[in-house]
């Protein structure tokens, strides 16, 4: 549907043009951006149409919808440009002028879209809920009969959570003593119930006593704005997904990822850590802080022994192919890394389970056999006898 | 103050009583073919006759139709009058000539045209040592008016009287006359070492010290330089040869018995003054005396790296000629094995550091720039081998040249990145400029030496602005230079090492991965090490880069902040070596001209009065020349009542005051007095007021504000009679007290226009006015009294503008801003000449009775 392009939107228009006004298009936002090979126009060519006052152009532009609001835009840029405080504010005016602009119907308009190319939607959590709210048919989401048991083991996985530990969970190792920790589960992680068993048991087993908060439901995803969690704490949180971890710091609750909690009082403990693999290839994604989570990862391999491949790729910091929130097929960034990953015979393993899906969905697209691991699957404690992980969904 | 000061001592003297002069010509009344002249007296003889101030009365050969000078010279009873019909005519100017002995000792005022207008005009008399003041009462009554007589006639009475009562300072006073002859250069660079061989040979004894043991500085060790193409090591010669230069080595324009080269030196300290500084030179020994034939054996004994690890201790570097080698003193450890081995005995350890004092007339800091430290390209992958600066690749070229000579290719693919950490405001804000120039010069070398190389240019704009430089551009497209517009944020490295970069190429619209064997940062440039020490050490200002900072980038470009303290080449930005010759040449002249002059005039200094300083500091801080200090109040000083013992009190610095009055206007007991006191400046307010309806007051600096209103006179651009303006120094010279007096002499607006944003030559001026200005407005306010106030920047080019500005804020502060005519009218004169049309604006304005617009008379 058309943008309204009425006065109140040309003046928010001219404040925003008012702080990019500086830009000289250097294009070191589009260059750094992590979606930015996928990327049609691209932050440059946005920060432009501000300037030109291009309202339509850049109100219809789908990158908008693209961003992962990692920031590093902003970090980058020559003229302190917050070139991700611009976008968020674009796509708050979208919603507001765009008509439509629900973000889910429009992820939905793109979904659909992408279905004359592509024959099914592979992001599943993403697909069923476009499949619930009716906007895609059922039979698209999903490897051919993944469907149905994806969504019973998400509805169980709901039911047993309810906001609380699944059962299992806890009593895969005793309750460690200490202090309880609060512990912001998010909202993917409670819905793969092998991912959350192995969280609570690799915490448990290292001596954290995971306290889950009862008010952690949806953080509201940084790059949607469009739920605020509310969520608020006075004391720092740990976190499992790094969309929490971004989106919580910035409503101002302070946040630690809990594999570099794990890994910290592992080292300091002298406890060594077991590894699923001999050698893996790490991948942060975008949303993180990159040098600090590939060192957390070269910390965890020389606690378990296993040899990291840090390499160009790896250290890149790629798009997984989520493209702001949901899997648009493989990025460049992501195919690189996979082959790379596959010259090497590693596992891939990346702190972000969302990453986790969407890779995995790109390593199926681009026919790559690539163990690719959620950090609780891959790493554990050495005497906590953890089972080996399973290898995602039975696809390959 | 009275509204007549000056007249009211004279006005119980009878008037009328008329004195011809010596009888020469036809008496005034205005309609004589030859020079009017007449002096009409009061009946005071002798003496008091001398006393009295003799107004020269000019009709301007009948220009001035509106003026009704028999009442003007009637009404006019605080000098004696002298009316003439044309005094800068040929008989005119005779006439003065006789009256500059007949009436010498008296002051004579002469009305006539503006200051600026008559200087020019009697000039010859002026320089023959004619003193006189100028009341302007053409460009600022008579030709801006309209033909309202009687209100013309009482505007230009009111100018002369104000002229009269409150006279304007003469600027001829003389300090820091005395001009040490010698020089002081800081910096033994091409751009030191050029403007010291330069002021040598104009004869001027010439200090040139250099931190390092040799001369050339950065452009002797670079290799080939832009935009020529060959070595950066010349001077120009000495031998008067048009076209000629020579190497350093070979040059004995640098043996010139007027220069004197501190190596290895350090300027410790400075005081003294303009004229005559005193500067404390500290000198480290070189060790390697003259003896030394560079036989190298030194070297070849020598145990220990010098602290760059490049070379021995005792090594040689640039060649200047004159010191051949040198001693690292941080690395040696005096083994003597250097002195054993040497044929000549030319190895000196005995010597040791000593610190000299050295008189100069004024100091020439041409201390250079840096190359960009680490930090600021650190996020380009700086420190990994595949990554390397341009400066770092020129020295690789020379080896590279070799390679190239046996058919060999170090690199297949090189990409280099422009803007490396500059233009960045994170990182390094300025443009180096240097920079495009260079990857240009390195990038076509690159292709001739090996054609097959990719060489890739990642940049933003190249900046090539300079005499013969797109050519190289041009170049280097044509040599098959890939150009990629678009910078990388950083540079990665894959499994093996290599240089991964990802751009965007932003015309193009897409990402590009490059993976190049070597990766050449363009870094920039920033301030020498030491720039900050060398400044505070003088007492100068940097830039905000933290260049040394340029008085005045437009007319002033080789002058520091500190008087008789100059500078050339990059230390006030990256420049390329053509720009650094080029300004070294003009520096030598610059310090040459300081050097001769007699000593800057100006107007006397103001005084600080003890009886009503309290010691504040606002003085101090308000001076743009740090004039002003506060010292222990003397004993037997004169103290305000509320100031005890510990008051301390402002004194002024004669030497180092220019008289601008800022510190007047900004002294909170207005106890500084200034040339122009606070009484007359009231006293102006009061007489150029007085009898006005809704006068308009405009305080305007005689600079470049003076400069554009005079202008526009004489173009005729008319305004209201009910506008008033006072002439100041410097528009520093108004405090908000000035402002308010004239709110309640019954001022319906004050404007105040001074020069140009940012260019007012007290540097200050308009600073301090917005100030005083916006305290004026409060102090207005508090008082309840509305009346606007505006302030302007002015320069000649506003000559056209000004009067629709006066137009404008008169209607804004007499009425309801302008009517719909006065738009109209307006409009209609943009753009066309301005005499005709601009009185019948004034008279949409002011509806004068009688008279009409003035014909076109000019």
């Amino acid at each position: 549907m058309a943008t309204t392009i009425d006065a109140s939107l040309r003046q928010e228009f001219a404040r925003l043009r008012e702080e990019c006004l500086l830009c000289y298009q250097c294009g070191q936002c589009t260059s750094s951006c992590p979606n930015g090979g996928d990327l049609e126009r691209g932050p440059r060519r946005i920060i432009r149409d501000v300037q030109a006052g291009e309202i339509e152009a850049v109100m219809s532009n789908e990158d908008l919808w693209r961003c992962s609001e990692c920031g590093t835009c902003s970090d980058v840029c020559r003229m302190d440009v917050d070139v991700a405080a611009i976008l968020k504010r674009l796509r708050a005016l979208e919603r507001q002028y765009g008509g439509q602009r629900c973000p889910e119907r429009e992820a939905a308009d793109i979904a659909a879209k992408r279905l004359g190319k592509y024959p099914r939607i592979d992001n599943l959590a993403f697909g069923m809920t476009m499949a619930s709210k009716g906007h895609v048919p059922k039979d698209v989401v999903g490897a051919a009969g993944a469907f149905t048991r994806i969504v019973s083991q998400t509805v169980n996985a709901r039911m047993k959570a309810g906001r609380a530990a699944p059962e299992g969970a806890p009593a895969a190792a005793a309750k460690p003593a200490g202090p309880a920790r609060p512990f912001y589960a998010g909202c993917a992680l409670p819905q793969d119930a092998d991912a959350y068993r192995r969280t609570h048991a690799v915490a448990a087993a290292i001596g954290f006593n995971l306290a889950e908060t009862e008010a952690a439901a949806c953080c509201g995803h940084p790059s949607r704005g469009t739920v605020g969690s509310g969520f608020t704490a006075d004391e720092p949180v740990l976190t499992a997904c790094p969309a929490c971890d971004a989106s919580l710091e910035e409503a101002g609750v302070q946040t630690t990822p809990l594999w570099e909690a794990l890994v910290d009082r592992a080292r300091r403990d002298e406890r060594p850590l077991k590894a699923a693999a001999e050698s893996f290839v790490p991948y942060v994604g975008c949303l993180v802080d990159r040098e600090r989570a590939l060192a957390s990862l070269a910390d965890a391999a020389a606690l378990s022994g296993a040899r990291i491949e840090l390499s160009y790729p790896a250290l890149h910091a790629a798009c997984c192919g989520a493209l702001g929130g949901m899997y648009r097929g493989s990025s460049e960034g992501a195919r690189r890394l996979l082959g790379f990953a596959a010259e090497r015979r590693a596992t891939v393993v990346t702190p972000c389970l969302l990453c986790r899906d969407n890779l995995r969905s790109a390593a199926r697209r681009a026919h790559l056999s690539v163990p690719i691991h959620f950090w609780p699957e891959f790493f554990s404690a050495a005497d906590a006898g953890s089972a080996a992980p399973t290898d995602g969904d039975a696809h390959d | 103050m009275s509204a007549s000061a000056g007249g009211k001592d004279v006005s119980a003297q009878p008037t009328g009583n008329s004195e011809r002069g010596n009888g020469a010509g036809p008496s005034a009344r205005g309609n004589g073919s030859a020079p009017g002249n007449g002096t009409r007296g009061n009946g005071a003889t002798g003496a008091d006759v001398a006393a009295r101030p003799l107004a020269l009365l000019c009709e301007c050969a009948g220009t001035m139709e509106n003026i009704d000078f028999a009442a003007l010279e009637n009404g006019l009873v605080a000098a004696d009058v002298v009316r003439g019909r044309h005094w800068c005519g040929r008989e005119g100017q005779g006439r003065l000539l006789e009256l500059m002995e007949s009436a010498a000792g008296r002051r004579l005022v002469f009305a006539g045209c503006s200051q600026d207008f008559a200087a020019r005009r009697f000039h010859r008399l002026l320089s023959r040592g004619l003193k006189m003041e100028v009341a302007d009462i053409r460009e600022g009554a008579s030709w801006v008016h309209d033909g309202d007589v009687p209100a013309v006639t009482g505007k230009a009475a009111s100018i002369i009287a104000s002229t009269i009562g409150y006279p304007a300072p003469s600027n001829d006073t003389l300090v820091r006359e005395h001009r040490e002859n010698s020089v002081l250069v800081i910096g033994g660079g091409v751009a030191g070492t050029q403007a010291a061989c330069e002021l040598a040979q104009m004869g001027h004894s010439v200090h040139l010290v250099e931190r390092r043991p040799f001369l050339g500085g950065r452009a002797a060790r670079i290799g080939t330089v832009f935009p020529t193409n060959d070595c950066g090591q010349c001077l120009p010669s000495t031998d008067a040869q048009a076209g000629t230069r020579k190497c350093f080595h070979r040059n004995v324009a640098i043996d010139d018995p007027n220069l004197q080269v501190w190596r290895r030196s350090t300027v410790e300290s400075v005081s003294g003054g303009p004229g005559d500084f005193e500067v404390a030179v500290r000198r480290l020994p070189n060790i390697v005396t003259d003896a030394c034939v560079n036989c190298g054996a030194c070297e070849s004994v020598c145990p220990e790296q010098a602290s760059d690890g490049a070379s021995k201790a005792i090594f040689t570097e640039f060649y200047d000629g004159r010191v051949v080698r040198t001693v690292d003193l941080d690395t040696c450890t005096f083994c003597g094995a250097c002195v054993e081995q040497c044929p000549v005995q030319a190895i000196d350890f005995t010597q040791s550091p000593e610190r000299t004092t050295v008189h100069a007339g004024a100091i020439l800091t041409a201390v250079g720039c840096e190359p960009a430290p680490e930090k600021f390209i650190n996020h380009l992958g700086y420190g990994h081998d595949g990554v390397k600066t341009q400066l770092e690749l020129a020295e690789m070229l020379d080896d590279w040249e070799g390679q190239a000579s046996l058919g060999r290719t170090p690199a297949t693919e090189v990409v280099m990145v422009q803007c490396a950490g500059s233009r960045d405001r994170q990182r390094l804000p300025h443009c180096s400029r240097l920079c495009c120039m260079i990857a240009l010069k390195h990038s076509i070398r690159l292709k001739t030496l090996f054609p097959a190389m990719k060489v890739t240019i990642c940049y933003l704009e190249m900046r090539t602005a300079g005499a013969g430089y797109e050519n190289w551009y041009l170049a280097a497209r044509r040599a098959g230079v890939e150009f990629l517009r678009g910078t990388p944020p950083e540079v990665q490295f894959d499994g093996e090492g290599k240089p991964v970069i990802e751009v965007e190429d932003v015309p193009a619209g897409r990402k590009v991965v490059l993976r190049p064997d070597l990766v050449v940062l363009s870094a920039g440039m920033v301030p020498a090490i030491d720039v900050e020490r060398i400044a505070q050490v003088l007492n100068i200002d940097l830039d905000e880069d933290g260049f040394i900072e340029i008085l005045d980038r437009k007319n002033r470009a080789t002058e520091t902040t500190g008087e008789g303290i100059f500078v050339c080449g990059s230390a006030t930005g990256p420049k390329a070596l053509i720009e650094c010759n080029t300004e070294a040449s003009a520096v030598a002249s610059e310090i040459h001209n300081f050097l001769a002059s007699k000593g800057r005039s100006c107007a006397p200094a103001s005084v600080v009065q003890a009886e009503k300083c309290v010691g504040c500091d606002v003085c101090v801080a308000a001076c743009p020349f740090g004039a002003i200090s506060l010292v222990e109040r003397p004993d037997d000083a004169p103290r305000p009542q509320e100031v005890k013992d510990e008051g301390k009190l402002a004194v002024v610095d004669a030497e180092a005051c220019h008289a601008c009055g800022i510190c007047a206007a900004n002294c909170p007991e207005m106890a500084i007095a200034h040339n122009l006191s606070d009484d007359a400046l009231f006293g102006r307010v009061s007489v150029m007021t007085e009898g006005v309806e809704k006068p308009v007051i405009g305080f305007y600096c005689k600079e470049c504000a003076g400069a554009a209103i005079s202008l526009s006179g004489q173009q005729r651009d008319a305004y209201p009679t009910s506008v008033r303006l006072i002439e100041l120094p410097c528009l520093g010279r108004v405090s908000a007290l000035h402002i308010v007096a004239a709110a309640k002499q019954g001022a319906a607006g004050v404007f105040l226009a001074g020069c140009a944003e940012g260019r007012c030559q007290f540097r200050r001026g308009d600073i301090s006015a917005a100030e005083q200005t916006a305290l004026a407005e409060e102090l207005l306010a508090e008082a309840g009294m509305d009346v606007p106030l505006e302030l302007w920047h002015l320069c000649a080019v506003d000559r056209a503008s000004v009067g629709r500005r006066i137009r404008l804020f008169h209607a804004k502060a007499t009425g309801n801003g302008a009517s719909a005519e006065m738009l109209e009218a307006e409009a209609g004169l943009i753009g066309a000449g301005v005499s005709a049309g601009a009185c019948a604006t004034c008279s949409a304005t002011t509806a004068p009775t009688g008279g009409e617009p003035r014909g076109d008379n000019n």
